[in-house]
């Protein structure tokens, strides 16, 4: 299993290779960094000058070697737009987009599977129909929209209606101003981003779930369980419920990694100072150092998770390991 | 994402996303002419209780805290952080359209001025005024500032202190600043004053500002300390140690919160108590709706105006009479009263200079450019125009066609844009629309001359006013000063170039302001742009927030926060 690990992460390091310089060579390609500098006094030799300082009178691949080196070292660069450490500004951003994503990812995953296998043992019934019919809003529904939607009635009206003091459910950060940790001011702050972010992802990976667990109780093997009298319980949870897992796995380390795109916009809709909001505003204020790491940090992020869907394949089916 | 650019002395062009001066007034009329109504604002006033905490909602965060550095260019920051912890030796006081350059409570009293042999200012500091570390304020602290000024390193703008010679203290708490023979600069109140400050020397200096200053600081000069938890928040506390009269309230949060929509919720919802949202149409929207329990106040007499902005080096707009049909074709007041007519804002601006400095304007300048078709007819037909058979304008095989560049994601500018459109096609304009990024349009189309119109909005960020920068021949971008010009619009009237130099360097006020209205009449004259609207501002905050709440065009509405509370 080691070996399989370290062949694994070795295969990735010439996709983060390759990743990093088709990243460095766009942004390079689309952002000025001298452009701020072109109103200045003696603009001429101040762009020059400037040009020198950050290399950019090297050949791109030159450029893009002194920069990747850095960043191995650590060294992300100084902001252009707040004259911050890029590497603090990566790290401050990241924590909160790791718990949406940690408790997303979580929360996306147990609903969907229950759902899933709900409605895979229960084919057709009421309940099936409902969470079919659930699932097709989830999916249509783009996530701006759920996040604005969810803010009005779960927010706003309880506090119209019935003349609340506070919300019951918060909209803005992740922490009450003076507060900090895990407590329940954390959790009515973390529930409707949470469920905004994820709200695609329960969809899809429920019917995911369902269909995958429908063509396992079809198996031969689980009607064979069933003929020699295993309780359903057990032909569900111990026969037919690991096996229908594996498909699953794959699609939630891809589109765990795409919940970063989601970040974006649920970071803005919910004020979280996250990676979606840092990339916004880098892209808009032509912030090319950070919008450097911050592809970076998300090509890291899809190698990981590929990386850790290959390992759950050889946890939950033992045959991938071995061939 | 607000993108300002600042610039103390003069008015600046503006990419609005960010940073609009959002400064509202009272409940009446103030100043100006017909262009500046403002409506439906109610200034809560009564006794104010003492404690107590108040949340606000704010759009951006700034990007930095080192306020005369480069990376401090956000109006935000300079509102919520600035106005608050740094001293100044001159405020905007007051409200609205009626603001005056008045001495700050750091100074014993105005300063003395005297123009002979060279212009110099005697300040006398107030000898109770110290820092939040009891640290009293000296002359020191303004040696520094104005050294930083001058030969600090990546300073924003170092406008009126270039020509500095070194300060002089006589005294701990007297300061005299003297100009360098034959230099002067008209607008004293600017210096230690607009986004400068004052800043303690014996914290800064021989250290390295920017370090210091970028990520917030513990020390203050003002009513508040403030501590930046950085993405989330800006939380103001009282200076214990402060001289003047105290904060009422024991805290203020500004809670960033960068979706507009989401800023309303969060207001609706009472997760905060105020919000100043940039004039959007869905923000009109949204006020139209309703808000509960809130006192709303609008003010068309800001610090910013919009205008379409003419490259008079492109055709067809190096030809006047083009330029002057085009100022004919256009139903201005059509534009601003869909923009803006549910805030009682309906009439165009008829100057280049925003309300807050209409003393130093001739506001009905470009009063005469309405929609007249028949003009629009007679200016082209009697320049040798003639129509084509798609009915668009056409001389020696050009087109009166052209493109309007503007940036990207601003609804009302997109509307706008559209409105244009239709006028001009119907009066045989033929007009494209190229938005840009913001950082593309003010990083390289413009400072290039690479466009023909642009829709953008000056902003002016100290009540001192001054257009040579924008319209002064010799401001044109060019190999010859260094492509460092901001007159991006090409406009080179001989007789223009004198009027406004007077209005920066003249010390006599009266001519000043004589000057700079000729200056208006003379580019409405030459048509150099189009002024359109005022970009009102607006504030909404619960019934609950107490005190002399308004809006400053200049210093934003928390300019006085020390004296606001809040009733339980």
């Amino acid at each position: 299993m080691l070996t399989y690990i370290v062949r694994r992460i070795f295969y990735s390091v010439p996709v983060l290779v390759i990743a990093s310089f088709l990243v460095f060579w766009g942004i390079r390609t689309t952002y000025d960094p001298t452009a701020k500098l072109r109103t200045s006094r003696d603009a001429a030799r101040v762009i020059a000058q400037r040009r020198h300082e950050l290399g950019l009178d090297k050949s791109i691949v030159s450029q893009w070697w002194t920069w990747f080196t850095s960043f191995l070292h650590g060294n992300l660069g100084v902001s252009d737009r707040t004259n911050g450490d890029v590497w603090k500004m990566i790290t401050h951003a990241l924590w909160p987009s790791l718990q949406l994503m940690f408790f997303g990812i979580g929360f996306a995953l147990v609903l969907a599977i229950a759902v899933g296998v709900y409605s895979a043992v229960k084919q057709y019934s009421v309940g099936d129909y409902l969470f079919t019919g659930v699932s097709y809003i989830g999916i249509a529904m783009p996530t701006f929209l759920f996040g604005l939607l969810a803010i009005a009635l779960v927010v706003t009206l309880p506090v119209t209606w019935f003349h609340l003091n506070q919300p019951i459910l918060y909209s803005v950060g992740l922490h009450s101003t003076g507060q900090s940790g895990f407590n329940l001011d954390y959790l009515r702050h973390l529930a409707l981003p949470v469920l905004t972010l994820t709200v695609q992802s329960v969809a899809v990976w429920s019917r995911f779930q369902r269909a995958s667990m429908l063509d396992v109780l079809n198996a031969d093997y689980v009607r064979t369980a069933r003929a020699k009298g295993v309780p359903k319980r057990k032909v569900i949870f111990g026969h037919a419920f690991r096996n229908a897992l594996i498909p699953l796995v794959t699609v939630v380390a891809l589109d765990s990694a795409f919940l970063v795109g989601g970040l974006v916009i649920t970071e803005q809709i919910f004020s979280i100072g996250g990676m979606g909001r840092l990339f916004l505003e880098a892209l808009s204020g032509g912030d090319a150092p950070v919008l450097l790491a911050w592809f970076l940090v998300v090509a890291v992020f899809v190698i990981v998770f590929n990386l850790i869907a290959d390992l759950m394949y050889s946890v939950l089916d033992p045959r991938i390991r071995v061939s | 994402m607000s993108l300002v650019r600042r610039t103390p002395l003069r008015l600046v062009a503006v990419a609005l996303a960010a940073a609009l001066a959002l400064a509202a007034c009272g409940s009446s009329s103030k100043g100006g002419g017909s262009n500046t109504a403002s409506t439906g604002s109610t200034v809560a006033s009564g006794n104010v209780p003492q404690g107590g905490k108040l949340t606000i909602g704010a759009e951006q965060e700034p990007d930095c805290m080192d306020w005369i550095g480069t990376c401090a260019g956000s109006s935000w920051g300079y509102w919520m952080a600035e106005t608050t912890t740094i001293p100044f030796a001159f405020l905007a006081s007051g409200s609205g359209g009626d603001l005056k350059n008045t001495p700050g409570p750091v100074l014993a009293g105005a300063p003395t001025v005297t123009q002979s042999p060279v212009e110099t200012i005697t300040y006398k500091i107030n000898p109770d005024a110290h820092w939040s570390d009891n640290v009293p304020i000296t002359c020191d602290d303004f040696a520094y500032t104005a050294d930083q000024q001058q030969n600090g390193k990546d300073i924003y703008d170092r406008t009126g202190y270039v020509d500095l010679q070194p300060v002089t203290c006589t005294d701990p708490k007297t300061v005299v600043v003297k100009y360098k023979p034959g230099k002067t600069f008209a607008s004293f109140e600017l210096l230690f004053s607009g986004t400068v400050g004052i800043l303690p020397s014996h914290i800064l200096k021989g250290k390295d500002r920017n370090a210091l200053m970028k990520d917030g600081y513990t020390w203050s000069g003002g009513p508040w300390v403030e501590k930046w938890n950085k993405t989330d928040s800006i939380v103001l506390t009282p200076n214990a140690n402060y001289w003047g009269p105290k904060p009422k309230l024991d805290q203020v949060t500004f809670k960033i919160l960068p979706d507009t929509a989401a800023e309303f919720q969060a207001y609706r919802s009472g997760q905060v108590q105020m919000i100043y949202p940039q004039p959007q149409l869905d923000v009109v929207a949204a006020i139209g709706q309703g808000l509960p329990n809130s006192n709303t106040l609008y003010n068309a007499n800001t610090g910013a105006a919009e205008a379409l902005w003419i490259n008079n080096a492109k055709p067809p707009f190096d030809n006047l009479v083009v330029r002057q049909a085009l100022g004919y074709a256009i139903d201005r007041d059509a534009i601003v009263n869909r923009l803006f007519g549910g805030l009682g804002v309906k009439t165009a601006v008829n100057s280049l200079n925003p309300p807050v400095v209409k003393d130093y304007s001739d506001p009905n300048a470009w009063a005469n450019y309405k929609l007249d078709l028949a003009k629009v007819t007679s200016l082209m037909t009697g320049d040798g125009w003639a129509k084509g058979s798609d009915g668009v304008w056409a001389k020696g095989g050009q087109k009166a066609s052209f493109t309007i560049n503007s940036t990207t994601s601003n609804k009302r500018r997109e509307l706008t844009e559209t409105i244009v459109q239709q006028q001009l096609q119907a009066a045989g304009f033929d007009m494209k629309i190229a938005n840009q990024k913001a950082g593309d349009l003010f990083g390289k189309t413009l400072p290039a001359g690479d466009y023909q119109v642009g829709l953008f909005a000056n902003q002016l960020t100290s009540l001192i006013p001054g257009e040579c920068n924008l319209f002064c021949s010799e401001n044109i971008p060019t190999a010859a000063n260094g492509n460092s010009g901001n007159n991006w619009y090409r406009v080179s009237i001989k007789a223009l170039d004198p009027l406004l130099r007077s209005v920066d360097q003249n010390l006599d006020d009266a001519t000043r302001r004589s000057d700079a209205a000729k200056a208006d009449d003379v580019m409405a004259t030459n048509q150099v742009t189009l002024p359109l609207d005022p970009l009102p501002d607006i504030v909404i905050w619960n019934k609950n927030v107490v005190g002399p709440v308004g809006d400053n065009a200049i210093m934003g509405p928390w300019w006085n926060l020390a004296e606001w509370g809040v009733k339980s």
